[in-house]
């Protein structure tokens, strides 16, 4: 009995390994078990793909707007970013830190963020356009339309990184890295910010060419957020409203006022009508990080107490956009009583760009182009609706742009414009707080990946 | 495929040709120098896998052949090795060899060598060692300080662990980077598992939903070190070549107790003692001056401060020690085990029963671990040997909040900013003042919130081994091993609707909590074919095998945000709810798989000259290519120069060995670094898809990192004092890491790229010594010294910063390939100021040296032993200083010691000279990264304990021969600690375990000193 047990085991130990040799030696090719692969949403997508991908680029696009505004917001000193557990958000931004790091910010500290997504927003809307160009489930103007919508979210991408990155400009574009359509080499820097502004501008004209050509309707859906702005005419005019905040940039007067006349700009019409980012608390969607409690001391958003000490008596933008708190914040050496509210749950949507900016869009072109009449108008437009009386001021030019900027300082705080307004006029130097220890930053340092990528692959 | 058939047919053709042969029977005592009969003394026969071991009396007994040579080894004694004739008795002493020169290690995945003959120095620890002093929690934890070339550092002081173990320097950079754990011959899991406490919803410190920041415990912690018989530490590629693609980052082999032939012992013992923080950081010493609340740079402005302060009551408020109420806890710790062992020849058997469970310093923490081990041996016939090792264990840890931060949650961020006059205890209702300067009330978060992790694992060991061949000079093993680790660990972090950090955190919800689960499958099979021949004076021993790893598991969690009022922990309960589930497998749920074959020659001539070679075929699903094998040879020489026949000075000179060796390992990618897969993104209840900014790499080949080892051994006076002492080149090509692209393109990185290579060089010493030796004292002493550096010497990508290295001008790891013929440290600090665009370089997180000294004496009944450890100009990058400035607390706040006063005068600041506190704090004036890379160096009491054997004479009479041995002790772990570090102990990692981005201190839970009473009794 028990020699047979033994010899069974010396026989099964022999000729198990033989018998599982297969399967024992077996090691399989991965493939990503959680995720969708790329391929098969890039070349010749169904419909369904398309509108997937869509979607996917509504939604990214999002990413680097808080990045960007709060960056842009603490540089233009509107708001501080007042993070009790790092005070670089309120030191290095503000330049306190600036003589360490050569005259900026940490090339790879934490004001990076906007640049990738930016940038990634540029390469989504690419591969929408890579996609539904190989889609043959698409008709031609559906195709065109698809590659309008993408181009327009691409310039608003471009410009954005480019108004942080000023002097330093953006790529031109990229070309494939080691293997066909990765895409990954980027192209050489533009020459300086006008031939950024070229870029940027050739890109919203070529997706309102795609547009024109776009028939009725894009063969995907949009969030509720675009609602009006779903067909290739009506997103054409979002299109030019972009167009016309970068011929503003460019100081090109004449093609704004074309732009901004084509664009959605209604001088009688509810100044809060333009696209918007929705926002909501659920499984792989974003909430709007700019929201906030009253009299929180985690990481508040609180004014510069200049902006409430500079406003106009009355001014209903303060109350709308603005509280004050129970306790003083200290931001490093600047104190605020003043916190913002612009947003009254983290799922209030966020504006893209809306009647209020064409219309202050409109005035600046019309007072740049000798229309003061038009311009004071359009300031009036303005001025009412945030309860305050008919402009009084001197009808000169200059003097209506120093109003209209005022006014854009109210009616778009903390959206992203004060510091590239005070930056094409000229006046950085006049901002609070922008003498030794602190300094303002004419841009955004680049990113050192970006750095030092140049320094590996320098480019001719 | 060819190869495996090879393998089987020839392994049909042995067993067929085996044969079997007449035994009779062999008995005898074994003793010591001083005639004390030897417990556990094995005993071999030579050429054979037949063996015995000695009982409690020293007695032993085994069948043999005639004219056989029977072998006795027992560990800290020389072996011995006598042709027994045709006697029938045979007694034997045993020397002491305080070198342990005998014991023997591992060279193959199923062969073995002498220590007095290998080639590398491989770091053996015992049980007494490990263990015998105190009682560490872990067993990381019980390495650190006792293996020269090894750098291992606590993440925090929370208890259940968490440690980061460096085997010579950095071979890999991707992942972990731990060592591989081998629990006889189970591959063991020792993965850090997200638990959801650093993200959003609870500390932020990663603003993401993925938890990269939760510094959990590394699953080693799962392991009794009191099952542990021994540990063997291979710590380069050329002592580890055999272990193929899993080697990368050394491995550690350990060996649990196994039972012994004769009496039946039963052991009980209990450890009782306390935890209490062995270093605080003294936040509540500064005294509060109008001055410092004028003057500080506060979260809330000065003016406020002053209202705050004047409302406490001013001078006349109270001042509390929040920092004592806090951590001041003296946490109770309990151990208790139970084991039964022995045997007879035929089946011998070792089961232990542990109950673990010690409180933290802080409220509501503490690490618990119930763990059953059983290990049977049973030999099924004179030719077949079978082990099984079972082990559940059931272990938790609760953990709180510390560390980095962006809520305002973290205790050691809450107590730095908390000034000790602003009342902060809970109110009569029970709920808690708001705490107007980080929002959060530090109490609440100790009280209400929670940070658990539970662990139920199962390990299983099993070997059958043949002995197909046994003639006197020629033996042919075959043997069979596998393995299986399960494990499942349920994660929660956990915070009540009514924390106070909701208000600022803006989250648009109140209340959260995640439950993760974790689910990991790793398996092993391997068969091995062992030849062992011997010709003349030559002795060749061939190994011929194959070896299968898998791996598979899930890994997922469901938080619900937005909780009702209450203590239900159920997110079902919430508003709304949030997942993730991350699947680990390949196509078809089939498991990652590694298949490797193995064939190796060791060749000895007389104990003089021993040399091996050896190879290893490895392939991966985790590779690019999963069916190309990738090669990693071996071959080391030793030679025995005083076993030469010229040697004449034997009597002073006892043992001195020349030894080198080289050897290859490699590392694969991680699972799902080859895919690049579309983001799942939503927007408006909308489903939507977009390219990845992270992508993969389809073509990933392993890391392959070569070492050259060369040492010498020397043993003087009949080996009472040895000196082993080593140098080693670890050449690690084409490590693997995120390549970083210009973030213009609008993706990231590409991950497991190979970027560059790395150097690691090293000097390991150690000298023992038996210092007094007589009857009645005895004093041994251990002295190790090492050092390690790793340079970058090649970069095929752009310089770049380690992601998550640091904080940006607090200090960050940079790899930069070499420039003019320099090389520079991946884990040097480099910050402000930047000269040309170029950062500054500083310390580095690696220490110049470590110095560590084991010391045991024994005088009559007493056993004293200490372990103290110096690591020298190791530096952190460390927030400490910078949060207690800014909050006020730092003891010399009010000193005016001058700093950066010709910076400050030269920016024609009128305050030159001013408050420590504001002169030094980030932004200010003159201020650098130098501010926060610190020296860390320490020097510490890891382990001390003294204990007391009572005299047999003292028991017997109450408990006759029932009670064979009482043992009573007192032992210490982590003393003391000298360090001029600011904050709590210097032993501290924010980012876990990276061999990059390792040593970032943001006030972690406090390290704790552990104090024990034993109690051991045998009956």
């Amino acid at each position: 009995m028990k020699r047979t047990l033994i010899h069974t085991l010396l026989v099964g130990a022999a000729l198990s390994p033989v018998l599982l040799a297969c399967s024992v030696t077996q090691t399989d090719q991965l493939i990503d078990p959680n995720n969708l692969s790329v391929t098969s949403f890039i070349n010749n997508p169904t419909k369904d793909q398309v509108g997937l991908l869509a979607i996917g680029l509504q939604a990214a696009m999002r990413n680097g707007y808080q990045d960007m505004v709060q960056s842009a917001g603490a540089i233009g000193r509107e708001v501080i970013y007042s993070a009790s557990t790092d005070n670089r958000y309120f030191t290095e931004i503000l330049g306190t830190a600036a003589d360490a790091f050569g005259g900026a910010t940490d090339p790879n500290g934490i004001f990076n963020g906007y640049y990738l997504s930016f940038s990634s927003t540029r390469r989504r809307a690419e591969s929408l356009i890579t996609a539904t160009q190989s889609a043959a489930a698409l008709s031609t103007a559906e195709k065109s339309a698809s590659k309008g919508f993408a181009r327009t979210v691409q310039g608003w991408a471009m410009l954005n990184l480019l108004n942080m990155q000023y002097a330093n400009g953006i790529r031109t574009g990229y070309s494939d890295l080691s293997s066909p359509g990765d895409q990954l080499k980027p192209m050489k820097f533009v020459t300086d910010y006008n031939a950024g502004l070229d870029l940027v501008i050739a890109t919203l004209n070529d997706g309102a060419t795609a547009l024109d050509a776009g028939g009725t309707a894009f063969p995907f859906t949009f969030a509720s957020g675009w609602t009006g702005f779903t067909t290739p005419t009506t997103m054409k005019q979002v299109n030019r409203a972009f167009a016309a905040r970068a011929y503003m940039y460019k100081k090109d007067w004449a093609n704004m006022n074309t732009a901004v006349s084509q664009s959605f700009l209604n001088p009688t019409g509810s100044l809060a009508i333009g696209p918007k980012f929705d926002f909501a608390n659920a499984q792989n969607d974003l909430t709007n990080g700019l929201f906030q409690n009253p009299d929180g001391n985690g990481a508040p958003l609180v004014l510069f107490e200049d902006v409430i000490t500079s406003a106009e008596p009355g001014d209903l933008r303060i109350a709308n956009k603005t509280r004050k708190r129970t306790t003083a914040r200290s931001s490093g050496s600047i104190v605020s009583n003043y916190e913002l509210k612009l947003y009254s749950a983290n799922s209030s949507p966020i504006d893209i760009i809306r009647n209020e900016e064409l219309v202050l869009m409109s005035a600046e072109a019309k007072a740049q182009t000798g229309d003061l009449a038009g311009a004071t108008a359009a300031v009036n437009i303005i001025r009412k609706s945030a309860g305050l009386a008919a402009y009084s001021g001197a009808a000169t030019k200059d003097a209506l742009i120093t109003e209209i900027l005022k006014q854009r300082r109210y009616s778009l705080l903390f959206e992203g414009h004060r510091w590239f307004d005070a930056r094409r006029y000229g006046l950085l130097g006049t901002l609070p707080n922008s003498t030794t220890p602190y300094k303002v930053f004419e841009s955004m340092v680049r990113p050192n990946a970006e750095t030092q990528w140049e320094l590996a692959n320098p480019l001719q | 495929m060819r190869k495996i058939l090879a393998l089987c047919v020839l392994l049909s053709l042995t067993l067929m040709g085996s044969a079997w042969a007449q035994t009779r029977s062999l008995t005898g005592k074994v003793t010591d120098g001083t005639g004390t009969p030897l417990p556990g003394v094995s005993i071999i026969v030579k050429g054979t896998t037949q063996g015995a071991t000695t009982d409690a009396d020293g007695i032993y007994k085994l069948s043999v052949d005639a004219n056989a040579r029977v072998g006795f080894s027992a560990i800290g004694f020389v072996s011995q090795e006598v042709a027994i004739g045709n006697r029938s008795t045979l007694d034997v002493t045993l020397q002491d060899d305080s070198r342990q020169l005998e014991e023997v290690i591992v060279t193959g995945l199923a062969t073995s060598v002498k220590r007095s003959n290998a080639a590398n120095a491989v770091t053996s620890i015992g049980a007494a060692q490990l263990t015998g002093v105190t009682k560490p929690q872990t067993v990381d934890g019980a390495l650190n300080g006792k293996v020269p070339g090894v750098q291992i550092t606590a993440n925090s002081g929370a208890p259940g662990g968490g440690f980061s173990v460096k085997l010579r320097g950095i071979s890999s950079v991707t992942q972990a980077s731990e060592p591989l754990y081998i629990i006889d011959g189970v591959y063991i899991d020792n993965s850090q598992f997200n638990t959801g406490a650093g993200t959003t919803s609870f500390n932020k410190a990663a603003n993401q939903t993925a938890g990269t920041q939760d510094q959990a415990t590394n699953r080693i912690a799962d392991i009794n070190p009191e099952d542990i018989e021994n540990i063997e530490v291979l710590k380069g590629p050329s002592a580890a070549a055999i272990y193929g693609t899993r080697a990368n980052a050394g491995v550690i082999i350990i060996t649990t107790k196994r039972g012994k032939t004769g009496r039946t012992t039963v052991n009980f013992g209990q450890d009782i003692g306390y935890a209490e923080v062995n270093k605080y950081a003294d936040l509540a010493s500064s005294p509060w001056t109008l001055d410092k609340i004028n003057n500080g740079v506060f979260l809330v402005d000065n003016a406020t401060m002053l209202s705050l302060y004047n409302a406490a009551g001013g001078d006349k408020a109270p001042r509390y020690n929040y920092e004592k109420e806090i951590y001041g806890q003296k946490g109770l710790l309990r151990n208790t085990k139970l084991n039964i062992s022995g045997g007879t020849d035929k089946l011998r058997f070792y089961v232990n029963g542990s109950v673990l469970s010690e409180d933290g310093v802080q409220k509501y923490t503490g690490f618990k671990r119930n763990s059953l081990r059983a290990n049977i041996d049973a030999k099924l016939s004179d030719r077949i040997d079978l082990s099984v090792g079972s082990n559940f264990v059931n272990s938790s840890s609760s953990r709180s909040f510390s560390g980095n931060d962006n809520n305002g949650v973290s205790l050691g961020y809450n107590l730095a900013y908390l000034p000790p006059w602003l009342e902060q205890h809970q109110n009569a209702d029970g709920t808690y003042p708001a705490n107007p300067i980080t929002g959060q009330n530090l109490f609440q978060v100790v009280d209400k919130m929670r940070n658990t992790e539970t662990t139920n694992r199962f390990i299983q060991s099993a070997s059958l081994k043949f002995a197909l061949i046994r003639q006197t000079n020629h033996q042919l093993n075959l043997s069979l091993q596998g393995g299986v680790d399960y494990l499942n660990s349920q994660a929660q972090a956990y915070a009540p609707r009514d924390m106070q950090y909701f208000v600022g955190a803006g989250l648009g919800y109140f209340g959260a909590v995640r439950n993760t689960t974790n689910q990991a499958l790793n398996t092993n099979v391997q068969a091995f074919l062992v030849d062992n021949l011997t010709i003349k004076n030559f002795n060749f021993t061939t190994s011929l095998g194959a070896v299968r790893l898998t791996n598979s598991g899930v890994q997922s969690y469901i938080e619900g945000r937005g909780l009702k009022p209450g203590d239900v922990k159920n997110p079902n309960t919430a508003d709304t709810r949030v997942t993730d589930t991350y699947l680990v497998e390949a196509p078809g749920g089939r498991a990652v798989a590694d298949v490797g074959f193995v064939g190796q020659e060791e060749l000895n001539w007389k104990d003089r000259v021993i040399a091996t070679a050896g190879v290893r075929f490895d392939k991966s699903s985790l590779n690019g290519n999963p069916q190309k094998f990738y090669t990693f040879p071996k071959a080391s020489l030793a030679v025995n120069v005083a076993n030469f026949d010229f040697w004449t000075i034997k009597n002073t000179v006892s043992a001195f060995k020349l030894r080198t060796a080289y050897g290859q390992t490699g590392r694969s990618a991680g699972f799902g670094n080859t895919f690049s897969s579309l983001s799942n993104l939503v927007i408006d209840g909308k489903s939507g898809v977009a390219v990845p900014t992270v992508l993969g790499n389809a073509a990933t080949e392993p890391e392959i990192a070569s070492e050259i080892e060369a040492g010498v051994d020397v043993g003087f006076l009949n080996n009472r004092v040895t000196l082993e002492a080593t140098y080693y080149n670890k050449q690690v090509k084409n490590f693997l890491y995120n390549y970083q692209l210009a973030p213009s393109v609008g993706a990231s990185t590409i991950t497991a790229f190979p970027v560059g290579d790395l150097k690691n060089q090293g000097l390991e010493l150690s000298l023992t010594a038996q210092v007094v030796k007589s009857t009645g004292l005895n004093w041994t002493s251990t002295i190790n010294y090492w050092l390690n550096r790793t340079v970058v010497t090649r970069l095929s990508v752009p310089n770049f910063t380690v992601p998550s290295s640091g904080f940006g001008g607090f200090g960050t790891n940079q790899i930069l390939g070499p420039s003019n013929g320099t090389y520079f440290s991946p884990t040097a600090w480099y910050g402000t100021p930047y000269v040309n665009g170029q950062p500054t370089a500083y310390g580095n997180f690696q220490p110049k040296f470590n110095l560590s000294t084991y010391n045991t004496v024994t005088f009559k009944n007493f056993t004293f032993s200490f372990l103290l450890h110096w690591s020298y100009k190791n530096y952190n990058s460390t927030l400490n200083q910078e949060l207690m400035d800014e909050g006020g607390t730092s003891p010399d706040w009010l000193n005016k010691d001058n700093l950066y006063q010709a910076e400050r005068a030269k920016a024609g600041l009128a305050d030159a000279s001013t408050f420590n506190g504001v002169a030094r704090i980030y932004g200010s004036t003159g201020v650098t990264t130098k501010q926060y890379i610190q020296d860390a160096s320490y020097v510490k009491l890891r382990e001390v304990s003294l204990y007391y054997t009572v005299p047999k004479a003292a028991f017997s009479k109450v408990f006759g021969n029932v009670v064979q041995n009482i043992k009573v002790g007192v032992s210490g772990n982590n003393v003391f600690v000298f360090s001029k570090y600011v904050g709590y102990d210097p032993e501290a990692s924010q980012f876990g375990n990276r061999p990059i981005g390792a040593g970032v201190d943001l006030l972690s839970f406090p390290q704790s000193r552990r104090m024990f009473f034993h109690l051991n009794l045998t009956f």
